[in-house]
């Protein structure tokens, strides 16, 4: 009878807390965003209030190799803080050693995506798209599909973690579970906020040459006389320096998504085979080489650009938009990017002096925002 | 003994959040049987089988796992009349998962289902309908959270979102290993919304067998006939085998035989589901 008694209290506390969503943001310290005046604060969604004890948790778990079938990768080996959390590669590496189509992107500011990933209209959720990486099987990244409860084994068995998952998700009964991960880690990228570049401060703080590129990135007349001759604020402007963005005012979808000459393989302007961007989604060939234009924002440590990693440094990138589209003239991907029927408007291709590049690629370097990089709390925690 | 039984009740009880899953006392239950086989043969995990597709060439099956949808049983007035499907760790939501794997795979799990259960108003049924797939409005939810069978991450569909609707694999996941798994693409999604709002290619197989005895005959899947004028053998396009992207020209005999529209094809009669 005690036995049945003691069994019956456990089974109404189970029943007391096993409804509802249990994840009000009750015992947890409250979380602030620590953003200037002129930006507003991410949309964050219902069911994922932020909160300390949860990013922090999601900072662990985005940088612990067990989150990897063969315990080889974490979400941070492809996005590492140093490089804006990206890895520095052309093409990114799964954990089973399989070269993935696509570079991996920068996560700074991934709250305030439009869409996520470099051209995907469904993927708007940063807790969704978080089971690309980990249970994808085309390509491979995590490796963990079929694994989850290996994974949930793992991290109850790691004394950190029965803790840490209590205080990020306090009335849960049991808390450690797919969804609070996804839900952990999302967080984390949330609180990946960006904002604190030498372009943040204004223009006194910037240097002649820095100011001159400024001004030209956003619509100043070049020496050889063209008024807004670059054109590249109308996809890369806004605070976020990409138009393709979302945030907790925002009232319209905002997703956008350009082809901007990198390929031009035949008469529909393909790009290569199962990389063609928003084309490999809708399948209308007017689609084909359309990619998000993603945050400019530390750009300067984000190299090699572009979806494929296919330019190498900033200067390149100048020159690519200067002649308005790449020109590949043998091989398997030869083409004129130029002629690409998709191609953007706004890649006319311009004239530049060489000072003028140099004074473009200086504004490009006040984008960089050295506490992202830096900041301890945004650390991997298991570096030795 | 008693004191288990008590404990069960209350297990049930605490399990039972949001849903009373009381039917009506006057429904009868009906348990719909379904096979995997091959051509001739029973499909069995890790087999080899020969002569498939347009190339008669052999393949070494490791997955065959299905969703079904929108059952139905036609009475004797004629008319569609829904199943409602119970709720077990192979079905929920109105969706079940058929499953002829054994875990012989990596990504494969040891329990199997062949049977769909539910009910229906008392009657006389001769006839059964369904889809393969998951309804669009619970194929876009939060996969992470989802009950059984519907948590089930070898059959997430990541990349639009939602689930692979049918899974077949063959060798053991290198990247020239054929397989085919379905979900739906062209998936639009909005941040507002915060989530998939709308897909411009379902590709959920509707399927109706007139004549179907519910107590004699069997539901089976033929890979056979799914691959039949395929050629396994080959690449043609993006993926080896079909991973239902619309540039992958292998995909096209595959989505015929499923009675898919796919580029210029309209799609038609499936073929791979018979009754037995």
């Amino acid at each position: 009878m005690k036995h049945l008694l003691r069994t019956l209290s456990l089974l109404s506390l189970i029943l007391w807390t096993g409804c509802g969503d249990g994840d009000t943001a009750s015992g947890a310290e409250a979380w602030v965003w620590n953003l200037p005046d002129t930006v507003p604060p991410p949309r964050v969604p219902e069911d994922n209030p932020m909160s300390l004890a949860k990013v922090e948790l999601g900072r662990f778990l985005f940088y612990d190799t067990k989150l990897s079938g063969n315990q080889t990768q974490s979400c941070g080996s492809c996005h590492l803080q140093e490089l804006a959390f990206t890895d520095g590669l052309a093409r990114a590496e799964g954990s089973t050693g399989e070269i993935h189509p696509r570079s991996s992107m920068s996560l700074a500011n991934a709250g305030y995506a439009a869409s996520l990933t470099w051209a995907n209209p469904a993927v708007v959720r940063l807790e969704e798209q978080a089971l690309v990486p980990m249970f994808g099987e085309d390509p491979v990244e995590l490796g963990l599909a079929n694994m989850e409860d290996e994974l949930l084994r793992r991290l109850r068995e790691d004394e950190r973690y029965p803790p840490m998952f209590a205080a990020a998700f306090p009335n849960q009964g049991d808390p450690i579970s797919l969804d609070s991960i996804t839900k952990s880690i999302a967080s984390f990228q949330r609180a990946l906020t960006s904002f604190n570049s030498k372009h943040d401060q204004g223009s006194s703080a910037l240097t002649l040459s820095e100011q001159r590129g400024k001004a030209l990135f956003f619509g100043g007349t070049t020496e050889a006389g063209v008024p807004d001759a670059l054109e590249c604020f109308h996809c890369h402007g806004g605070f976020l320096l990409s138009q393709a963005v979302d945030h907790d005012g925002s009232e319209f979808n905002q997703q956008t998504f350009i082809n901007n000459g990198l390929y031009n393989l035949d008469s529909d302007g393909s790009y290569p085979e199962g990389n063609e961007g928003l084309f490999d989604i809708t399948n209308d060939p007017a689609d084909k080489g359309k990619f998000k234009p993603p945050s400019l924002r530390n750009v300067a440590v984000t190299a090699p650009y572009m979806h494929d990693g296919s330019i190498a440094t900033l200067e390149e990138v100048v020159e690519h938009y200067a002649r308005g589209g790449r020109l590949i003239e043998s091989g398997p991907n030869a083409g004129d990017g130029f002629e690409n029927p998709n191609k953007s408007a706004f890649l006319n291709g311009f004239e530049i002096t060489e000072q003028e590049k140099q004074d473009l690629i200086a504004f490009l370097r006040t984008l960089t925002d050295e506490d992202l990089l830096t900041n301890p709390a945004l650390s991997d925690p298991f570096a030795p | 003994m008693k004191r288990l039984g008590m404990v069960m009740a209350l297990g049930a009880l605490a399990l039972g959040c949001g849903d009373d899953g009381n039917a009506p006392a006057e429904q009868q239950d009906v348990a719909l049987s379904f096979a995997a086989v091959v051509g001739e043969e029973p499909f069995v995990c890790g087999d080899t089988y020969e002569n498939l597709g347009a190339n008669g060439t052999p393949l070494v099956l490791s997955d065959f796992r299905f969703y079904v949808q929108d059952v139905a049983l036609k009475n004797a007035a004629g008319a569609w009349v829904p199943v409602e499907l119970e709720e077990n760790s192979f079905q929920s939501s109105g969706v079940a998962l058929l499953d002829f794997e054994d875990g012989c795979g990596e990504l494969g799990t040891p329990e199997l289902n062949g049977i769909v259960r539910g009910t229906v108003p008392p009657g006389d049924y001769d006839g059964l309908q369904f889809k393969m797939g998951v309804p669009f409005e619970i194929n876009h939810v939060n996969s992470a959270t989802a009950p059984s069978p519907l948590n089930l991450t070898s059959l997430f569909w990541n990349w639009q979102g939602g689930y692979k609707f049918l899974r077949i694999d063959s060798g053991q996941f290198s990247e020239t290993d054929w397989r085919m798994h379905l979900g739906s693409t062209g998936c639009e999604g909005d941040p507002m919304a915060g989530g998939v709002t709308s897909c411009a290619n379902g590709n959920r197989t509707e399927v109706e067998l007139d004549t179907f005895d519910v107590s004699a005959n069997t539901v089976v899947a033929d890979f056979a006939a799914l691959v039949e004028g395929s050629a396994v053998d080959q690449d043609a396009a993006a993926d080896a085998g079909c991973m239902s992207k619309p540039v992958d020209t292998d995909c096209g005999p595959l989505f015929a035989n499923l009675g898919l529209s796919f580029g210029e094809n309209p799609g038609g009669e499936q073929q791979f589901f018979s009754a037995e």
